[in-house]
């Protein structure tokens, strides 16, 4: 007691440690399985702090371990891949949804097509010959005036997704890769589509949800001035739906407040290290499909994680540029050409090895604030015309 | 594992070490604490153990020898002579070796430049100058000037404690006593570490990834001040972790920050600012170059010495350098003009220090001279800083998200706040509030174990 007397802080850090140590031993293998324990980086308490991160806290032990099991077999849509590549006509006759104009048809695939706003053709206000889209309404018209001629019947939304080739195995598990479990048949099939360019008001019923990299091109660009934004530092694939935003509210309260036209969404990054590809693609399509029972109507357009320099690339065995394909290369494929798309800004940021180009960035992985820009101007050449 | 905010240094090496170090004998607890120290440096630079082994034999070696020469009686003038001469050579040969690897880290990589070398062997300048000066009376045993260069709690930066402020094994004090107290100021320093300086990290981390040339002007100043703070408790809380440790060996507490943003001129910052390396500085270098009890001429050339030689120190870029110039000449402005003046001006000369240290800051933090100058242009855009992209509502939105950390900083920069707390310290609410900040800077460590980069997210 007279110890006790004389260094309380001393004997309460013991035994606050000693209390943690017992609640992640006895957490073990109920809250805390999931947590991966190292030993040699540090105690056993370590897992009930690392838990935290992600919302697993010491008291849900006596509430029975009911936790996180609710999740899996909600959503898997792709119910047999035998006839995956059948949407593959679709995308072929999209290209000549415009205008009815042959010329337009004829030009080259890199889908480079304009559409003119409110009537078709024979607006030539633009200047040099290439009208673009005004407006989103204009789009719409012209989208669905055209759809009836050369569009099939409208995919139903969600089936024919494709199966991964192969599952993720544990040593890529284990050693956070994200395995390239899909192939470039997606990004391939994507790429079909016939995007135009279009102008700033184009983006008018446009939201964009994503993390940091997001705020960049909210801060440093005039989109904002255009297009409603959700996007937050550090939000991943797992935090989208539940995500209160500042001063927007969740993404299900402005979903159902406001129909949008396009919904643009880039997340990935943050969560490079947390489970398999199979994992992110299964939450990935979670949210795709909410936010598209939300707003039905809305053109829901992936973007592929942007990648990081060659520097980060060579140094880091969670943040690399091979992680982020294998992941792209799973979202990709939920890309119908329809309702979803799918595009990749890395090619406006990239060098020729495929690394987000090192004098766009200082810290090897968001663009700096003035080439926040290339990203947007991108996207004006990824308009959506039908 | 060197790393004191570290879960291994927290919960493995320090328990055991301490656990060790308070069950064996009195005679034996130097032992351990060299082996400690050893074991403590190898894990953090192993290649460079040899170096520090070596460095201690010959700085032991010639400090009994110079310290030969002055037994008996009275010393002849070629013992004084001789003295002297062995005293410059050993300063020389630490000093160049300190130069030698400045210089492959420089031009060669920055890997090749030793943990921990430009404070250990300043410890050992320092031990050979007292030594030299008689002010460690007694004679040395190896083993003690082994540990005093080597000890784990100062190997890596400081502080540079002085011989004679150490205790020998039979003089420190082992009480849970002195548990409680070090332990204490560990918490509280690995708190001003984790839960301020690594946060206000991500300000000027965003600044860098936003580019210079994007930011505000308010932003810019913003910057520069979460900049001067996040120094101050990265180091301070290291000092005070380093000096907690300490204290919970039996040692008396080495003070390093005597609230610095509290001065009313440049001279006196930097005598509350890292206090052992401006001590250093001012025993070593300026006083015997004559201090300021000369010609003013020849006090303005020894000020203008110490800070250059202070801002190679500090670094290996350009920028250290002119750092190190503009404060040299701050200082000497301070005691050829004004200096006075400035006493008389109460709130003005803290303003005075508060607008001119972050800007001093800035040129410390930028080692690229391009950047540095976008960064001045956005601090003073009148002189032609034009900026590009910029977002005029920046500075809102980050004095929102780092708006808390400011106010808990600037409130610790006021001295009375800490005093109060380190005076209470025996106050149940403070006891609380430290176990509080202890185990939440734990979760923050712990968090980021796995991935450093739960500190930046993206």
């Amino acid at each position: 007691m007279k110890h006790l007397k004389e260094s309380p802080f001393f004997f309460l850090l013991l035994l606050s440690g000693i209390l943690f140590t017992i609640l992640a031993a006895a957490g073990k293998n109920s809250i805390y399985k999931d947590q991966q324990y190292h030993p040699e980086k540090g105690p056993l308490l370590s897992i009930l702090f690392a838990a935290m991160n992600e919302d697993v806290y010491p008291w849900q032990l006596f509430s029975e371990g009911q936790v996180a099991e609710t999740e899996s077999s909600k959503v898997n849509p792709a119910e047999s891949d035998q006839d995956g590549q059948s949407t593959d006509g679709t995308s072929d006759t999209t290209k000549n949804t415009e205008e009815g104009d042959p010329a337009s048809d004829s030009d080259d695939a890199a889908g480079n097509s304009t559409v003119s706003g409110n009537s078709a053709g024979n607006d030539s206000s633009a200047g040099n010959g290439q009208p673009t889209v005004s407006g989103n309404n204009a789009a719409m018209e012209t989208g669905s005036g055209t759809g009836g001629n050369v569009l099939q019947e409208e995919p139903p939304y969600g089936e024919n997704r494709p199966e991964p080739l192969r599952s993720s195995t544990e040593e890529e598990y284990l050693n956070h890769i994200s395995a390239d479990i899909y192939g470039d048949a997606g990004v391939k099939k994507a790429a079909e589509y016939p995007f135009v360019t279009v102008d700033e008001s184009y983006f008018d019923d446009a939201l964009f949800i994503g993390d940091s990299r997001t705020v960049g091109l909210h801060d440093y660009t005039d989109l904002s001035e255009h297009a409603d934004f959700l996007c937050k530092t550090s939000l991943t694939i797992y935090k989208v739906l539940e995500e209160n935003f500042k001063g927007m509210g969740t993404a299900e309260e402005v979903l159902k407040k406001k129909q949008y036209g396009k919904i643009y969404i880039m997340v990935g990054i943050n969560e490079l290290g947390r489970g398999t590809t199979e994992d992110f693609m299964e939450k990935y399509t979670e949210v795709v499909d909410t936010l598209h029972e939300w707003n039905p109507d809305a053109r829901i357009i992936i973007q592929g994680i942007m990648k990081v320099s060659k520097k980060k690339d060579t140094e880091d065995k969670v943040f690399n540029n091979s992680n982020i394909t294998g992941r792209n290369h799973a979202i990709a494929t939920l890309a119908d050409n329809y309702h979803i798309f799918y595009i990749d800004m890395n090619e406006a940021v990239c060098d020729e090895e495929g690394n987000l180009n090192a004098e766009y960035t200082h810290d090897q992985i968001h663009l700096l604030g003035m080439y926040n820009d290339l990203w947007k101007d991108f996207l004006m050449t990824k308009g959506i015309s039908g | 594992m060197v790393n004191f905010a570290g879960m291994e240094f927290i919960f493995y090496f320090f328990p055991v070490f301490l656990l060790i170090y308070y069950l064996v004998p009195v005679k034996y607890k130097d032992v351990v604490l060299l082996l400690g120290s050893y074991f403590f440096y190898a894990s953090g630079d192993l290649k460079f153990v040899p170096l520090l082994l070596l460095l201690t034999l010959c700085n032991y070696f010639m400090g009994q020898q110079i310290r030969k020469l002055s037994e008996g009686y009275k010393m002849h003038d070629w013992q004084k002579i001789e003295r002297k001469r062995k005293l410059a050579f050993i300063v020389s040969l630490d000093v160049t070796v300190l130069l030698i690897f400045k210089m492959l880290a420089v031009f060669v990589d920055s890997t090749l430049f030793p943990l921990g070398l430009s404070f250990y062997l300043f410890k050992m300048i320092s031990f050979q100058i007292d030594y030299y000066r008689g002010e460690i009376p007694e004679k040395t045993s190896f083993l003690s000037v082994a540990v005093y260069f080597s000890m784990f709690p100062q190997v890596i930066s400081g502080p540079i404690m002085r011989y004679n402020e150490g205790t020998e094994p039979q003089n420190r004090i082992y009480r849970l006593s002195q548990l409680e107290d070090g332990m204490k100021y560990f918490a509280a320093g690995l708190g001003m570490k984790v839960l301020l300086a690594d946060r206000l990290a991500i300000l000027w981390n965003d600044l860098q990834m936003i580019g210079f040339q994007s930011i505000s002007t308010p932003l810019a100043w913003l910057g520069a001040a979460g900049y001067s703070l996040q120094l101050y408790f990265d180091f301070w809380g290291y000092s005070l972790m380093a000096s907690g440790i300490l204290v919970c060996l039996g040692f008396d507490f080495i003070e390093n920050f005597h609230h610095p943003y509290a001065s009313g001129s440049i001279g006196e910052f930097y005598r509350r600012w890292h206090m052992t390396l401006g001590r250093f500085f001012k025993d070593y270098v300026y006083i015997p170059l004559g201090g300021s009890r000369c010609r003013k001429n020849r006090m303005i050339f020894n000020l203008a010495v110490v800070w250059l030689i202070t801002g190679l120190w500090h670094g290996n870029g350009l920028n250290y350098l002119l750092w190190g110039a503009v404060l040299g000449l701050l200082i000497i402005l301070e005691k050829v003009f004004y200096g006075e003046k400035l006493k008389k001006l109460p709130v003005l000369r803290n303003l005075y220090v508060l607008v001119l240290i972050p800007l001093t800051w800035v040129i410390f933090a930028i080692t690229d001279l391009h950047q540095l100058g976008v960064y001045f242009g956005r601090l003073f855009p009148v002189f032609g800083g034009a900026g590009v992209a910029v977002n005029t509502g920046d500075f809102l939105k980050y004095a929102e998200t780092y708006g808390k950390l400011f106010l808990a900083g600037g409130l610790l920069c006021v001295p009375g706040v800490f005093d109060f707390l380190e005076k209470h310290r025996k106050n149940p609410v403070v006891i609380v509030l430290l176990l509080l900040i202890f185990w939440y800077s734990v979760y923050f460590v712990a968090g980021s174990g796995e991935n450093p980069f739960l500190y930046f997210q993206f």
